[in-house]
């Protein structure tokens, strides 16, 4: 992705969401670069790593931006967050990025998947394992919401009183 | 007995329970009793509630850490991501009365409470700070001598310090795995990029291709630089990342080598003397060779006045 920056374009200011969303170190961002000097995404050559995200909406920038799928390769590695000398906390201006392409609809569809497993499981991933861990020895079953359903209909009280259930991204019965 | 509490996550008991069967095999050897959480749920994983919302996020993980509360024992978790989710939720609400404040008010929709009292580990912070490296030497039954290791800490053990009970003196130049690995007599040398990502989780699930390219590197650092006889990881992702990505660069002609790979609990409960056929008994990469190796008569620990 090739964007210009474009310095005069602060009429679109994107930051007070941002700051809504839980991202409000970005204000403090002072372009330095030490967080990009030890993000995977960058290392990987993910488009819109931390720095260069901070830049884009620091300068103004949102619509050319927000179907970027590079905040949701974040590994939430929070190398970032330990080397800022700036106090940013840029793992959590990304994760407040990602919380707006939720609301714009904007995120990757295949993460409305670990969601629906929460609701419906408890379990974000999710797979068929009694086999295996019948056969080094365990129960059928993790002592987790699958094994107590009371407890995950607690776990799906909780989901369908939040923010979430709100949002309408996933079915809540 | 001292008591933990142990918080499995979704990958461990689904994918590698054979990693769940060390864990509870390791601890009471070691003296310390494992503690189910009936009931828990996923951390919640960072795709899920801290994607979409902060207080969903705070209070699924207030949730769990309060069914260990109301158990008076602290957490441990294996999987690297449970610990970094737990982690950071408890100090967002430790350290922000609001937080806590909401968090509660949702909690009261199902008759539970947050309180504050129960800490969060990483099963090798409970190994390493709780039980001691000394306790690990003289429970072992077969030593390591002569086998060089690389590890892999994975990177939510590490960062960010801040919000950890067990820290790292520098956690891009990460020892408390090294000496870990060193308790079971091995050699677990530093290398050049130790603290890499290994690719897996959010990167995997959205780009492939760069996911691989960065396991690519961090293998082939591993093979030049240490050329081991094993990997070692306390991350349960890095640790099913880097087994199964090496038979998928295998297969694309990357990669020419083999290196079998351990969770940590695996390879202390082989150097126990536990059934391999439990506690380390799923993986891509062969392994069969070495846990042989390790299990060997050669490798028995003499005892005093022993055999």
């Amino acid at each position: 992705m090739v964007v210009t920056v474009n310095l005069t374009k602060m009429e679109e200011n994107p930051i007070p969401e941002i700051i809504k969303f839980g991202g409000e170190g970005i204000v403090k961002c002072i372009q330095c670069g030490a967080c990009a000097s030890v993000c995977p995404l960058s290392l990987a050559g993910m488009p819109l790593y931390n720095k260069k995200l901070f830049k884009m909406l620091l300068s103004g920038y949102f619509e050319e931006i927000i179907e970027d799928p590079s905040p949701w390769a974040c590994v939430a590695c929070n190398r970032c967050v330990e080397i800022c000398p700036r106090d940013v906390k840029p793992f959590q201006v990304i994760f407040a990025f990602r919380r707006i392409q939720v609301r714009e609809f904007a995120m990757p569809m295949n993460v409305l998947g670990g969601m629906k497993n929460l609701y419906e499981k408890g379990h974000a991933v999710f797979s068929e394992a009694a086999e295996i861990r019948k056969k080094v020895g365990l129960p059928e079953m993790p002592p987790s919401t699958l094994a107590y359903p009371e407890a995950l209909k607690e776990v799906q009280t909780l989901l369908k009183n939040s923010e979430v259930a709100k949002l309408g991204v996933i079915p809540m019965s | 007995m001292e008591k933990c509490g142990l918080f499995l996550g979704c990958n461990i008991p689904f994918r590698c329970p054979d990693v769940e069967q060390s864990i509870r095999k390791v601890f009471p050897a070691l003296g310390v009793e494992v503690v189910d959480l009936e009931g828990y749920s996923c951390c919640p994983a960072w795709g899920t509630g801290p994607s979409f919302d902060v207080l969903t996020w705070l209070t699924i993980s207030a949730r769990n850490i309060s069914i260990a509360e109301e158990k008076g024992v602290d957490i441990m978790t294996g999987c690297n991501s449970c610990f970094g989710i737990l982690s950071e939720a408890k100090h967002m609400i430790d350290h922000n009365p609001e937080n806590l404040k909401k968090v509660n008010e949702n909690l009261k929709l199902i008759n539970r409470e947050y309180k504050g009292t129960s800490k969060v580990y990483h099963v090798a912070h409970v190994l390493y700070e709780k039980i001691g490296l000394e306790k690990i030497k003289e429970s072992i039954k077969y030593s390591l001598d002569g086998l060089t290791i690389a590890v892999q800490p994975g990177c939510h053990i590490l960062w960010p310090t801040e919000v950890m009970e067990v820290k790292e003196e520098n956690p891009f130049y990460p020892k408390i795995l090294r000496k870990l690995c060193e308790a079971l007599g091995a050699e677990a040398p530093h290398y050049s990029r130790i603290e890499y990502c290994c690719g897996m989780g959010a990167l995997r699930s959205t780009d492939q291709e760069k996911s691989f390219e960065i396991v690519e590197q961090k293998l082939l650092s591993i093979k030049e630089e240490l050329d081991p006889d094993m990997i070692v990881a306390t991350c349960s992702s890095c640790y099913m990342q880097l087994d199964d990505a090496q038979e998928k660069l295998r297969a694309k002609g990357r990669i020419d080598f083999e290196i079998p790979v351990f969770y940590y609990t695996q390879l202390l409960a082989l150097c126990m003397g536990f059934d391999p056929n439990q506690v380390a008994a799923i993986s891509v990469t062969p392994r069969d060779e070495i846990i042989k190796e390790i299990q060997s008569d050669k490798r028995l620990v003499k005892e005093e006045g022993g055999e």
